[in-house]
């Protein structure tokens, strides 16, 4: 009963925050700071759950039957990250998007906001079909008034829009899921399924992949997601690529969970999915102008790793080998952990440089290192994580989905960890050029403009939650070892019977791999302290000279190396990218421009026209709809009559 | 004189001096078989040790554009590049830190000392180190794949993920395993030549800005930092060196033999690579990432042939 009441206590907080933050009256101070508790109950709830606490569950009458609250080591797993991230983005929120910013959206925000983490509260513990669909389906609508805050924008209000009708999208197919899983099981409750063939799972599996593929951004499937974590405040992109996303990885394991086994050849499938996900997310990384676009893309590349981590679990359990199962189940949590923490963080600090600049465009930035000093030290931890670097927490789940590929390899059966393997390499370095680029370009040589060398600290209320972030990243990948209880928790829920314990089997080489990387750490340190001590000779001054630039004296920011070519060389792989160059002709040329753009292959490329077209021809309905009252009244008549008319004939026609 | 066996702590202690004492050896031979091979007597053997000693009592020159991130670049690549040589074997003579899943650790070792590399390029603002950064983030992306499948394919003839057992595991001897270790080697040597610098990808030599890569990027590097700089790179040579001939030493029966031959590989290693240098010319730039996806090729063949 405790976890589930200190879930149920932490909605309810971020419900009355939520409602409070409407009130005109009141100081805005009441609502944060009780959404800030209901984010400390969370924690604590979700944290007893994966130290060992029994699950709790809550029963109540429901649509004609009984529904069930019920918070186990799988929910924990991700309401942690949720009220960690939720917390720590209403302090930053405060400073970043006054409550009378832009003609008061601040209020509508933070009533989206509180609303959206109630709503995947409730969605990470309901086991009923019914439930599950209602908390899903106001988290994503929260979702789409939070993503079109800034609505004033035409670009804003179209992500929002294009956000809405794939998620719909979406949930039309979780629908049909949960219809099709309500006929295998025989009731709405989410229970596990008595084992038993039957040729249902395949499509319920199939469905949940589609679906809850739509919402953690799976290649075709992930077209939304740029724009709407580009145009978001930044701690609401923090929450939807650190959060929301997850809620599909959530559903996948969840739902697979149910299941008795697992039909052969998905988690291969997916194994592949996430494969290309994880290239293609990176790859266009690279192509971005846009820093915000960029870490939009970064969440599709991370996703995708996940998701590899999820389909060797899937593969695992098709082929009864409960190490794989516990291997790739745990790989894929613990990086949903690790990306919550380092994306949100990485989002904080774009939110930071873009409040400090007004700019979202990284080629009028740089220099900002000395600038913002701070926030260029907290992002340090979050670059080295995101691309998987040794010794921050990225890479030790992905050095977790390593050993799983490697595992499934020398057993022998699954080709495509053939094809994951070579994909999990190629984006690690894919991912070190596309955040070298990051952090190269905003923070580091000079800036490129006046709004870049005005820039400065953001305030304390900003710096705090991103410092908490910074350390849980390096923490987490020190702390590897003792993590792997609560990750052995969590397989046992997703794959229920299935999996071996990680910990006889990975615990020593973790500890290794923990103490190599602290060994990094301390050799670094005695390197930098060597340094130190020729620092500057007594009794000389400093002598800071211009850089040295091959013996150009004066370094002009326009001759500096640009975002767009440190990642030319990538250009030709990326079809996204579009560069528009006219040749220099005849003896006198005339000025000539260059111009190179970036469109998404799937949703802008191809999607786009293809949709505008098919609106141009669904206008010629709008005839149907004059105007005249009476007309509805007639639609409605005739609207019944042939309801009527159906249920009538239907006897006879059907037999 | 003849050793009597040594106890793996010695082992352990010749191992650390081994790679704290004899990187700046190499390029020192390398460039003495440079220079004899171009009919000059060349600088000596020793010379990089004189040029660290030399930096070590230098005063630092920082441009003031420069950041605390530009210190990151060779602080890092030395502690990646002293982690890394304690995974991998030097020969059969034992590793002091090896257990399963290091190679993975190995390999993302090299990728931090990189991106360090890299992002202290871009704080200096020059124009010139942020091409050679661009450049070396492209080339280095298409040699981790091809270090990766070599791995993969080793890892999947020893059944393990341990750089020790993979490199030296008596699976190697078998008859089955000669064409693809062959193809690992071609792949692992076109990477070692790649990620060290060396002709024919980079010109460690070369007076023209536009055409290195690596040397580009420590342009404005200075006093002890340099000093990390170069020590890292003569590290970086000696760890990827071991890796490449670890699968061809044999096995002797005793301990001090396996030194001693350690020694004559790393020997012949740097004199094959003077070799290379003296006789072939950097290629144009267009045509590193061919050579590059040789490699890849190379060890991708070679998992396969493992694979099926």
């Amino acid at each position: 009963m405790l976890d589930v009441a200190l879930v149920l206590l932490a909605a309810c907080s971020w419900i009355g925050a939520s409602l409070l933050s409407l009130s005109g009256k009141l100081d805005e101070r009441w609502s944060r700071w009780l959404g800030l508790c209901g984010a400390l109950v969370g924690i604590l709830g979700a944290g007893h759950g994966l130290l060992g606490g029994v699950p709790s569950r809550l029963d109540f009458p429901f649509w004609h039957g009984t529904a069930r609250l019920e918070s186990d080591a799988l929910s924990a797993a991700f309401l942690l990250p949720l009220h960690l991230v939720a917390g720590l983005g209403v302090a930053y929120g405060k400073e970043y998007w006054p409550l009378n910013h832009l003609r008061g959206t601040g209020r509508s925000l933070r009533f989206h906001f509180g609303l959206l983490v109630a709503a995947m509260t409730c969605l990470l513990v309901a086991r009923h079909g019914l439930v599950f669909l209602l908390a899903w389906e106001v988290m994503a609508v929260c979702a789409f008034f939070l993503i079109g805050t800034d609505h004033e924008l035409s670009e804003v209000r179209h992500a929002s829009w294009v956000y809405l009708v794939c998620t719909h999208t979406g949930t039309a197919l979780l629908t049909a899921m949960t219809i099709l899983l309500a006929r295998r099981s025989g009731s709405l409750l989410w229970l596990p399924i008595p084992a038993g063939p039957s040729p249902l799972d395949g499509w319920i599996l199939l469905l949940a992949i589609l679906g809850f593929g739509f919402k953690a951004g799976f290649l075709p499937l992930h077209f939304w997601l740029p724009s709407a974590h580009a145009g978001a405040p930044s701690h609401v992109s923090a929450m939807l690529s650190a959060v929301m996303l997850k809620m599909g990885i959530y559903g996948i394991l969840r739902v697979s969970g149910l299941l008795p086994a697992i039909p052969r050849g998905f988690g291969a499938a997916l194994l592949a999915l996430g494969a290309l996900s994880a290239v293609y997310g990176v790859g266009n990384a690279l192509a971005q102008r846009d820093y915000k676009r960029l870490l939009a893309y970064s969440s599709i590349e991370n996703l995708g790793i996940i998701g590899m981590g999820v389909g060797l679990g899937l593969a695992g359990r098709a082929n009864h080998d409960p190490w794989l199962v516990a291997l790739g189940f745990g790989g894929a949590v613990f990086h949903v952990w690790n990306h919550a923490l380092f994306k949100s963080l990485l989002f904080f600090g774009a939110g930071s440089v873009l409040h400090a600049t007004g700019t979202r465009d990284m080629e009028a930035l740089g220099g900002l290192a000395s600038r913002m000093p701070r926030t260029a030290l907290l992002l340090f931890p979050a670059v080295l994580a995101v691309s998987a670097l040794p010794p921050f927490n990225a890479f030790l789940s992905e050095w977790f989905l390593y050993r799983g590929i490697f595992a499934s390899l020398s057993s022998g059966y699954l080709w495509s960890a053939a094809l994951a393997l070579v994909a999990l390499a190629f984006t690690g370095g894919l991912a070190a050029v596309a955040f070298a680029k990051f952090y190269g370009i905003l923070f580091l040589g000079t800036p490129r403009s006046p709004a870049a060398s005005h820039a400065h600290d953001p305030s304390r209320a900003m710096l705090l939650p991103m410092a908490i972030l910074a350390c849980l990243c390096l923490g987490t990948g020190l702390a590897g070892p003792l993590l792997l209880p609560s990750l052995d928790r969590i397989v046992a829920v997703a794959a229920p019977g299935g999996s071996v314990p990680l910990g006889p089997g990975l615990g020593t080489d973790l500890r290794f791999l923990v103490g190599a990387e602290t060994l990094l750490l301390a050799v670094a340190f005695t390197a930098y302290l060597w340094w130190r001590r020729a620092l500057v000779p007594p009794g000389r001054a400093e002598f800071r000279p211009p850089t040295w630039d091959c013996g150009y004296a004066l370094t002009l920011p326009r001759a500096e190396y640009t975002g767009s070519s440190f990642s030319d060389a990538w250009a030709p792989v990326l079809p996204g990218l579009k560069a528009r160059i006219r040749r220099l002709t005849g003896n006198f040329p005339k000025p000539v421009a260059f111009r190179s753009e970036f469109r998404d292959v799937v949703g802008e490329r191809y999607l786009g026209p293809r949709m505008e077209r098919l609106a141009a021809r669904l206008l010629r309905f709008r005839r149907l709809q004059p105007g005249y009252l009476s007309v509805y009244i007639l639609y409605v008549l005739l609207a019944l009559l042939g309801a009527f008319l159906w249920m009538g004939l239907r006897g006879r026609l059907l037999g | 004189m003849s050793l009597p066996s040594l106890t793996v702590s010695a082992q352990w202690v010749l191992h650390l001096l081994t790679l704290l004492l004899l990187p700046p050896l190499i390029p020192g031979l390398i460039n003495k078989v440079k220079a004899v091979m171009a009919g000059r007597s060349g600088p000596p053997v020793l010379q990089l040790y004189y040029d660290l000693a030399k930096l070590a009592r230098k005063q630092a020159v920082f441009s003031r554009t420069t950041t605390w991130v530009f210190l990151a670049g060779p602080v890092g690549t030395v502690a990646a590049g002293l982690v890394a040589g304690l995974l991998v074997p030097f020969g059969h003579t034992g590793t002091p830190l090896s257990f399963e899943g290091d190679v993975i650790l190995f390999a993302y070792l090299f990728g931090l000392a990189r991106f360090l590399t890299v992002l202290s390029a871009l704080d200096t603002g020059s124009s010139f180190e942020g091409m050679g950064a661009a450049r070396e983030v492209a080339f280095s992306a298409l040699a981790e794949p091809a270090l990766f499948l070599g791995f993969a394919a080793l890892a999947k003839a020893s059944s393990s993920l341990s750089l020790s057992t993979m490199l030296l595991g008596s699976g190697l001897g078998s008859g089955r395993m000669a064409g693809p270790l062959i193809l690992v080697l071609v792949g692992w040597a076109i990477v070692f030549l790649a990620e060290n610098a060396r002709i024919p990808v980079d010109d460690p030599n070369t007076h023209l800005e536009l055409t290195m890569i690596h040397e580009v990027m420590v342009l404005d590097h200075s006093g002890r930092p340099f000093a990390l700089v170069l020590y890292g790179a003569s590290l970086k040579l000696l760890v990827l060196g071991a890796l490449l001939m670890d699968p061809v030493l044999p096995r002797a029966p005793q301990a001090w033999q396996n030194w001693l031959l350690f020694g004559a590989g790393l020997g012949a290693l740097a004199v094959a690579v003077g070799l290379v240098e003296s006789m072939s010319a950097r290629f144009r730039m267009t045509k590193v990432p061919q050579f590059l996806l040789a490699g890849i090729l190379a060890s991708a063949f070679a998992f396969l042939l493992l694979l099926v």
